[in-house]
């Protein structure tokens, strides 16, 4: 909804206080450490991305699939769905949320397997297992567990707002929206409205230009508070990355991660 | 989600739509009478492709708004291509209170139908979806004499200048002309227009412009309200289905709409207006005169109904006739004892 964030269910029912996110991940948090953790989002984060470029989404069909996914997990353990079915139902249904027409089933189960083997082989030596009817059914448990709540506000659409009062900048404007796109492997999304994401990833891509922005920034009247909390976010995941091997690390990771139980047998 | 299915105890058909078939049902949990929406699975082809399209429009949109002429959406249940969506119980809807000739419908009782179904959509409007199909049909009421505009299946967000819209909406009677001339770029116009086509139903009984295609209904549009020219519908011979049509006069709104006065007709000469930049919003047509002037908009409680639900409401508090059917009911298992 263009209108009115404020009465929206993103706003009222969807941003997250970080006690509960603590709180819910505990189980998942008895068996992974917190950086693993992380590492298992920023994954599936990127295999939507890939999904989504493969499938030629605009890139707000590609957020909206992520931050479904994210809060799918925010309530629930990953032993309750497994992310690699997840992932490409979440961009299942984003891309008739966002009107951007249907993806004919076999068409995303086809991109789905072009995508492990070309992309995420060092992951994933099998197939990719699913078929029609696991999406299908996955579909519904994900409407269910966002609680009908689809409409989600992205920070792209503040951002462009901010940069023309700022005076066009076409630089900053790309830097920024790729520090948003990055943004979407962190729990901000979860957090935070999206105007101050924006406000935070416009900040960040003013440092690395060198832009002093300091006076417009002071009188933005936003809680800056909040927005240094949210650029922390964001730091902290480029040093994870500059650190981090993912090819190397992922499949221990992938091994150690709460499974669903097979079904049981009767 | 498939537990649900047991929380909805089915009462009555109501209905059967393109999409869906839709039936009363009691929530028991609350005692509550409900409407279940069954959206229809369709092809195999369909099926797989998930949750339909036009059930997600729904849930997506009445997800996000409250309002008191806006149809609540109080849940959804299902289990894969086969979704079901639950509403607040409504007992009729316009098309059948404007078909009922028992119903006599006042100056007071069309007002106040306007004035629900214009905050309505001004709420809308100002959220920025289009609801895209208004129709008599669309406009339901429940027995105590308040509307809801429901059906959000082609509802759409709109203000992108760069998102193409599809042409193809609204049922052909209350479609605007710009619509008819194939127009992409639209914007709340179309639903003003179906509103002007609705009043004038309500005040004629019978549907004021009924084309048999598309193009006798743009003749029709133009012969009652005059064919319109560059001059006074700018940009209209750019339309992608533009053509040039007989230079007709128009007739005088007022000899067409015996019974309105001046404040009536001009609130029809807005809505109706063939220039989709110069119709009126809801918020202007929400502040004309006609509706400061008397007569009174009639109370909610005191709006007409159809004679089978006005029977029904005299019914309800009757205790003594349950009790008896009660009773019958329990001689009755005691019969089938033996």
């Amino acid at each position: 909804m263009a209108g009115n964030f404020w009465q929206s269910s993103h706003h009222q029912q969807w941003l997250l206080d970080k006690q509960d996110l603590i709180r819910e991940r505990q189980h998942d948090l008895s068996v992974l450490t917190e950086e693993e953790y992380q590492k298992i989002f920023i994954f599936f984060s990127s295999m939507i991305q890939m999904i989504g470029e493969q499938l030629k989404l605009r890139q707000q069909v590609v957020a909206t699939a992520t931050v479904y996914f994210k809060r799918f997990y925010a309530r629930n353990s990953l032993k309750c769905i497994d992310p690699l079915l997840l992932a490409p139902t979440t961009v299942f249904l984003a891309s008739k949320v966002e009107e951007f027409g249907v993806i004919s089933n076999s068409r995303l189960i086809s991109t789905m397997g072009n995508v492990i083997k070309n992309k995420f082989s060092y992951a994933y030596s099998q197939e990719f297992p699913y078929r029609t009817n696991h999406i299908l059914e996955c579909e519904f448990y994900l409407l269910e567990h966002l609680d009908c709540c689809l409409i989600v506000y992205q920070p792209y659409r503040p951002l462009l707002t901010l940069i023309q009062d700022v005076g066009p900048d076409d630089q900053l404007l790309m830097l920024a929206w790729r520090i948003i796109n990055d943004s979407l492997r962190t729990d901000v999304c979860l957090l935070y409205p999206p105007y101050q994401i924006a406000i935070g990833c416009l900040q960040i891509a003013c440092v690395i230009l060198q832009k002093d922005l300091k006076s417009w920034f002071a009188e933005l009247n936003a809680d800056m508070e909040k927005i240094q909390e949210i650029a922390r976010y964001i730091i902290n995941l480029y040093e994870l990355w500059k650190k981090y091997d993912e090819k190397n690390e992922m499949p221990a990771i992938l091994a150690k991660m709460p499974k669903p139980k097979a079904a049981p047998q009767r | 989600m498939t537990e649900k299915v047991r929380r909805y105890e089915k009462i009555d058909f109501l209905g059967e739509g393109q999409f869906a078939t839709v039936y009363k049902a009691k929530d028991v949990e609350t005692n509550k009478i409900v409407a279940v929406k069954k959206i229809k699975v369709g092809s195999r082809a369909e099926a797989r492709d998930g949750i339909n399209r036009t059930a997600l429009r729904e849930i997506k949109l009445l997800q996000e708004l409250k309002h008191d002429n806006i149809i609540g959406l109080l849940d959804v249940f299902g289990y894969k291509s086969n979704v079901s969506l639950v509403f607040d119980f409504m007992d009729t809807d316009l098309e059948v209170i404007i078909k009922d000739s028992n119903i006599v419908l006042t100056a007071a009782n069309i007002k106040a139908y306007m004035i629900q179904t214009l905050q309505g959509l001004d709420y809308l409007h100002f959220n920025w979806i289009l609801h895209r199909d208004l129709k008599p049909n669309n406009l339901l009421v429940n027995s105590e004499g308040v509307l809801k505009i429901g059906d959000f299946g082609l509802a759409k967000f709109f203000g992108s200048p760069n998102r193409i819209n599809t042409h193809q909406v609204v049922t052909r009677w209350y479609r605007a002309p710009e619509l008819l001339y194939g127009a992409r770029l639209y914007g709340t116009g179309i639903d003003m227009w179906a509103i002007g086509c609705i009043l004038a139903e309500l005040l004629l009984r019978v549907p004021f412009l009924p084309g048999e295609s598309d193009l006798d209904q743009l003749t029709k549009i133009f012969q009652t309200l005059g064919t319109p020219t560059e001059e006074t519908w700018q940009g209209m011979t750019e339309l992608p289905d533009f053509i040039q049509f007989k230079p007709f006069p128009g007739m005088p709104l007022k000899h067409i709409f015996t019974a309105a006065g001046d404040d009536l007709l001009d609130l029809i000469a807005s809505l109706l207006n063939v220039n989709p930049l110069e119709r009126c919003t809801c918020d202007q047509a929400l502040q004309m005169p006609y509706f400061n002037n008397k007569p009174a908009p009639t109370a909610g409680p005191k709006l007409p109904l159809p004679t089978i639900i006005k029977r029904q409401r005299e019914e309800r508090p009757s205790l003594k006739r349950k009790l008896l059917e009660s009773i019958e009911g329990a001689s009755l298992a005691k019969k089938l004892q033996f």
